[in-house]
């Protein structure tokens, strides 16, 4: 199940390159990679509402699955926002000559990446302390979200340098980056999901050890 | 509710008796930030001899205000681990989020004592003018209080890793990045770089006028302490 998951987003994926690359390309060239920048970056924020999500289970159940479930996406959506700044990176200096210019969207999603990276090195700050650990980063994921999405959701009503009129004149082009949507979306679940059964693969071996 | 006003005196009282004898944090806070400065003042000579004393100013004090901080909320909780402390606090009968909120005060009345020392050294060193001294006070308090209330939830909760310190100083300014921008821009308008309103599309446009400006700072401020005021038993659960 899981395997079929990751390779039909891999194919899914694969189309919407190929699709990118041929009928659906846009006009100059560096545009084109908003088929990969887009749906990453719908995932980065994604992953981290699966995180919030799973840290409030956590703290209500207390159950450890929650605890794997957002450490996994955290890990996930840390990909996925290094590949959205990285990317936005290369559009950006093609298409305005800077790397890097603080404009509202580029400040919140380097914010993003950060609180990946601090969440991330939260997690291994507790050796042997699971539940300890488990429970400063949901404190810290919730505060983290009650606090960023003030600034990301004001940031969407300004204007910005951010968002060049792209128009999309064919279907191909909607097709590609609808294809690319669904295909990371399913790479972040399927990710998900296997680094969530491999932690708790790995809690279990370190238990059995211990015994 | 005069079990909390209680329980609240006690602690902050014991804090305060506790520095006022022993000096462990105000003078490394006050020597820190007045390092902070000088060392951005010489780093940034020909910007800061020019036009560019109010921008490099505004950063030089809320860079100093945010590292000091860090040092006052890292030992209001380190303080407690010796002799088993925080035990003795957990046990008393009072409601986990009044430790929280005699903590808090505690840091921020530390941090107002070194932002009465700190301020007047940066209008000094950068030569700065103020349009408005009141405006000056509020914004810098809510500042106070929002570096105060992440850094107070976040030191209890990192006392028991290995490195509380650093750990402590990466959860606080991450969580505090968004705080800064409208305050920087807050202080740019108060040292006369900006003007009230500002349009465009930079970071800057984003925040608007210096009324959007405190707005954010206050909705942060209301947010930082009520999420730290619910979540703090869940922080120092055993």
């Amino acid at each position: 199940m899981r395997r079929l998951l990751l390779a039909l987003a891999i194919l899914l994926l694969i189309v919407s390159t190929w699709i990118g690359l041929t009928q659906g390309q846009i006009d100059p060239l560096q545009r084109n990679i908003l088929y990969v920048h887009v749906p990453n970056s719908v995932c980065a924020l994604l992953c981290f509402v699966v995180v919030l999500v799973a840290s409030v289970g956590y703290l209500a159940t207390a159950g450890q699955t929650w605890d794997l479930v957002a450490t996994a996406a955290a890990e996930a959506g840390f990909v996925f926002a290094t590949i959205l700044n990285a990317t936005g990176m290369i559009f950006s200096r093609a298409e305005w000559n800077v790397w890097w210019t603080p404009s509202p969207r580029l400040v919140t999603s380097a914010i993003l990446w950060f609180l990946y990276a601090v969440y991330l090195i939260l997690q291994v700050s507790l050796p042997g302390a699971q539940r300890r650990a488990a429970r400063l980063c949901a404190v810290f994921c919730i505060i983290a979200f009650l606090d960023v999405p003030l600034v990301y959701l004001s940031a969407r009503f300004i204007p910005d340098i951010h968002r060049p009129n792209f128009s999309f004149d064919s279907a191909w082009q909607t097709a590609a980056l609808m294809l690319g949507m669904t295909g990371t979306a399913l790479l972040a679940g399927g990710l998900i999901w296997l680094r969530t059964s491999l932690l708790r693969d790995s809690l279990r071996l370190e238990q059995e050890l211990l015994r | 509710m005069k079990d909390v006003w209680l329980g609240l005196r006690a602690i902050l009282i014991k804090d305060i008796v506790v520095e006022l004898r022993a000096r462990q944090v105000l003078p490394t806070m006050v020597v820190l930030g007045m390092l902070i400065v000088f060392l951005l003042r010489m780093a940034s000579e020909p910007a800061s001899a020019g036009a560019g004393a109010p921008v490099m100013g505004a950063a030089a004090l809320w860079i100093a205000f945010l590292f000091s901080g860090l040092l006052a909320q890292e030992r209001s909780f380190a303080a407690e681990q010796q002799n088993g402390c925080m035990d003795g606090l957990l046990l008393a009968p009072l409601d986990a989020g009044t430790i929280y909120l005699a903590k808090l005060l505690a840091n921020v009345i530390l941090l107002t004592i070194f932002e009465a020392v700190i301020v007047p050294l940066v209008l000094i060193a950068f030569h700065l003018h103020v349009a408005g001294w009141g405006r000056l006070v509020a914004v810098l308090l809510l500042g106070n209080l929002g570096i105060s209330s992440v850094g107070t939830l976040f030191s209890a909760a990192v006392q028991l890793t290995r490195t509380r310190g650093a750990l402590l100083s990466i959860v606080v300014l991450v969580l505090l990045m968004p705080m800064m921008i409208p305050a920087s821009f807050a202080l740019l308008v108060l040292f006369e770089a900006l003007p009230e309103r500002v349009s465009g599309s930079g970071s800057l446009a984003f925040v608007g006028s210096f009324q959007a400006a405190v707005a954010y700072m206050l909705a942060l401020d209301a947010v930082f302490c009520v999420a730290s005021w619910l979540l703090f038993g869940v922080v120092v659960e055993e």
